[in-house]
């Protein structure tokens, strides 16, 4: 049974790690758009567009932990049996998503925080704001995606 | 997609019919204005010209516009027009009928009353907020000595005594008394109340021992405090003074009840500030005129489609005026318009989001579209999110009469929606697996390896289509050779690679391969000069593989989306069901439904979006498109604050 505890030790860091750094991002895009819309209110719309951008970091780490957690059946009352090997397998699985998420997210929240300065001058160029964020994402994707992957072939 | 025409306007008139030519055209709204002055021509016609323009008649226009702006704003501060989410991004107009638009205008008289009045109120607001803070001062600096019962207009220094209400500093209290002890003896101390810091206090002493005694409070830090303005006791100056606030409150409520009863003017001062400010931007167009004594020239930009109707109406209004018409230069910096029809028009957000086309550019909408249309439903690929999709962004634009780009982008969200249904059959999404449909072809989450293929083979796809744009562009400036090494090859040199995965073309593939190799190395160092630059810079393009295949693995973000919309739907049901079985239980069931299923289908709408933007930006635009183009701005009415309806209400 020792496996299970580092199957959710796992899910733990998934979705803790991810969190972390999404509460992070998003909190960085934040304080930025606050005081964007201190002088504009109506730009809240648009920067609240910039700021959902690091939450899908933890949204992916949610998604990982979620998907182990019905590889362990936690959901039907049937928890499997892991041995350490198992567990340990699951553990490393959710580390892509847990260690990229928690970076990138900090890493697209300043990106996005800066578009909240570009959307500031010129309103006009939202699209190339959020462009500038999402490129970070890219590898938010990847590491999620290699999680996943890993986790439904195993 | 080719881009509009657009053609060079010179147009030539008596003075006399200057205005209502420029009012023509700002209404039709279809002709760039270009300011002469900055124009190469001015150098030649400027000693024909009369100098010196109206200037007094745009500062009186500024003037008027700055007392509606400070009318509307006083306004929006106290009882504001909230906007709601939707608003912020495409903002929410006051609709009025064409009768109704020019009747507040003719009133507009009655502006200077409202302005009067708003001006009055505010002095008043302020007088009143300055009167409130000096009371709760003055109330707190009482609070301490309510206990005092002595008139506060009794504490008076007389020739033999005299009486001060002192603070003094905790800390220093007791070596106050033992310095007055000994310094001025004849003294009566008494406490009224204490807080944290300060001890208040009545202090009564021989006024012959006036200097020492405030030499020792100095010492102490002590300070006297005047009251004499007041009348009473503590007690009875306090109530006085409340009843003075609750008067000034009621004074506050009458001002803001004559401001509430300016807000039936609004519509009015609305009316007028877009009036003015359309009037303002007329007369600055004379600016950009060239006028002699008699006549004026003015040069722009206009759309070939409009000409005819430019043509009609211009003779309709003035017989005289001139018109000359040509191809616009080489080198003259024109102005780019996007002319899109059908669903592709709604694209249009996306590239403008990007930038507009240059001149000699296509317009990349229509090859984008189809793509985005795709991505965006793989992403999604949900029948059940499709439909609550395309169902609000049908009600918000029919709700909402939004214009440019806020419409295009519930346009986008509305065929978003469609492809979401359409790739939710394909995959079998139906809220999740709620209902347990099967998938027309697959589902990704059994089958997340083919999916993947799938992905990589719809954006090859995607990349090989754009180099194709390229190849076409190169081919119809006449540059045939450029097509062929610097797409046709990397198209076999990739596709070859890629066919070397497959056993049975695995030999003759490499040997492709190889030679395209060769000659990509040989070819792309072309425009080098120097033999050992074009031979390394040819060697160093074979680099560029690792940019083509970073391009295709960038579309793996379709799988991970999808698996992410399915996955999270599925925990919802799962998390929904667990609930079921009492009444309530079947209530939290439907709470976790509605809510999980509306927050994933918002997620969901987020990334796709932002992530096929990405795709047609990154990845599609960098193969043939630049963009950098100068986006057509006409001279038309602008409305801030509303619309005039082309038809009467009730019709």
């Amino acid at each position: 049974m020792e496996g299970i505890v580092l199957a959710l030790l796992g899910v733990a860091l998934a979705v803790g790690l991810s969190g972390i750094g999404s509460a992070i991002g998003v909190g960085l895009v934040g304080e930025s758009a606050a005081g964007l819309v201190t002088e504009d209110p109506d730009k809240f719309g648009q920067t609240l567009l910039l700021q959902a951008l690091p939450m899908t970091q933890g949204i992916y780490g949610l998604l990982t932990g979620l998907v182990i957690m019905i590889n362990l059946g936690i959901f039907t009352g049937e928890v499997a049996s892991l041995t350490v090997t198992e567990g340990l397998s699951m553990l490393m699985a959710s580390l892509p998503v847990a260690l990229v998420g928690f970076l990138s997210a900090i890493a697209q929240g300043r990106a996005a925080a800066a578009g909240i300065g570009l959307i500031a001058k010129r309103p006009e160029e939202m699209g190339k704001a959020i462009t500038f964020a999402v490129m970070v994402e890219t590898f938010a994707v990847f590491s999620v995606l290699v999680s996943l992957l890993l986790l439904l072939f195993m | 997609m080719p881009l509009v025409e657009i053609k060079k306007l010179y147009l030539l008139a008596h003075n006399e019919e200057r205005e209502a030519i420029l009012e023509l055209l700002q209404r039709l709204g279809s002709v760039e204005l270009v300011d002469l002055q900055e124009s190469p021509e001015w150098a030649e016609i400027r000693v024909l010209l009369e100098p010196g323009q109206a200037g007094g008649a745009v500062s009186r226009l500024e003037a008027n516009l700055g007392e509606v702006r400070y009318c509307l704003d006083f306004l929006q501060r106290y009882f504001p027009i909230r906007k709601n989410f939707i608003q912020q991004f495409t903002g929410s107009r006051l609709e009025l009928t064409a009768q109704e638009y020019s009747d507040y205008i003719a009133s507009a008289r009655e502006i200077d009353a409202v302005y009067g009045a708003c001006r009055k109120a505010e002095e008043d607001l302020t007088r009143i907020r300055n009167e409130e803070t000096r009371y709760r001062s003055l109330l707190a600096e009482l609070k301490p000595w309510i206990g005092f019962s002595l008139p506060l207009e009794e504490v008076i220094k007389s020739n033999c005594v005299s009486m001060d209400l002192v603070t003094i500093p905790l800390e220093s209290y007791p070596a106050l008394i033992e310095s007055l002890k000994a310094d001025a003896p004849d003294f009566y101390l008494e406490e009224f109340s204490t807080d944290k810091d300060l001890a208040y206090c009545l202090l009564i002493y021989m006024t012959d021992d006036s200097a020492v005694v405030s030499s020792l409070f100095k010492n102490a830090a002590a300070n006297p405090v005047d009251f004499s303005h007041l009348t009473g006791t503590a007690a009875d100056a306090t109530l006085s003074v409340e009843q003075r606030l609750s008067a000034l409150e009621q004074e506050r409520s009458a001002v803001l009840a004559k401001v509430e009863a300016l807000l039936e003017q609004r519509p009015l001062l609305m009316a007028c500030f877009d009036y003015l400010d359309n009037e303002r931007a007329k007369l600055e167009a004379f600016s950009n005129l060239a006028c002699t004594q008699s006549s004026f020239l003015l040069k722009g930009w206009v759309p070939l489609p409009d000409l005819d109707e430019l043509e009609k109406e211009l003779r309709a209004q003035a017989e005289t005026a001139v018109l000359v018409i040509r191809d616009p230069d080489e080198n003259e910096a024109v102005p780019v318009l996007m002319a899109n029809r059908g669903p592709v028009a709604a694209y249009e957000v996306v590239t403008r989001l990007y930038s507009v086309p240059r001149r000699d550019e296509l317009d990349p909408t229509p090859f984008m579209a189809p793509f985005f249309f795709v991505f965006f439903g793989i992403c999604m690929a949900d029948v059940g999110y499709g439909i609550i999709l395309s169902l609000l962004a049908f009600f918000i634009s029919r709700k909402l009469k939004l214009a440019g780009m806020g419409k295009q982008l519930v346009d986008l969200l509305f065929w978003g929606g469609i492809a979401s249904v359409v790739f939710g059959i394909v995959f079998g999404g139906y809220l999740g697996d709620f209902f347990g449909l099967a998938p027309l072809w697959f589902n990704p989450l059994e089958d997340p390896i083919t999916m993947l293929i799938f992905c990589f083979s719809a954006g090859l796809f995607h990349i090989y289509f754009g180099m194709g744009i390229q190849a076409y562009r190169s081919i119809k400036a006449g540059k045939l050779l450029d097509a062929l090494l610097d797409q046709g090859l990397w198209l076999v040199f990739l596709s070859s690679l890629i066919l070397i995965a497959l056993p049975q073309f695995s030999t003759p593939a490499k040997w492709v391969v190889i030679a395209c190799a060769v000659l990509l190395v040989l070819t792309q160092g072309r425009k080098q000069k120097g033999l050992l630059k074009k031979f390394f810079s040819g060697l160093g393009s074979l680099y560029n593989i690792t940019g083509y295949l970073s391009d295709v693995l960038s579309y793996s973000r379709l799988l991970a989306l999808s698996l992410s919309t399915a996955v999270i739907a599925t925990v919802i049901n799962v998390m929904g069901k667990l609930m079921a079985g009492s009444l309530l239980g079947y209530l939290f069931m439907a709470i976790i439904l509605t809510g999980g299923h509306f927050f994933n289908m918002l997620i969901g709408v987020l990334g796709a979006y932002v992530h096929t933007s990405r795709l047609q930006y990154i990845e599609f635009f960098g193969k043939f498109f630049e963009g950098g183009g100068r986006p057509f701005r006409p001279f038309r009415l602008t409305h801030k604050y509303i619309d005039v309806l082309k038809w009467n209400r009730g019709q």
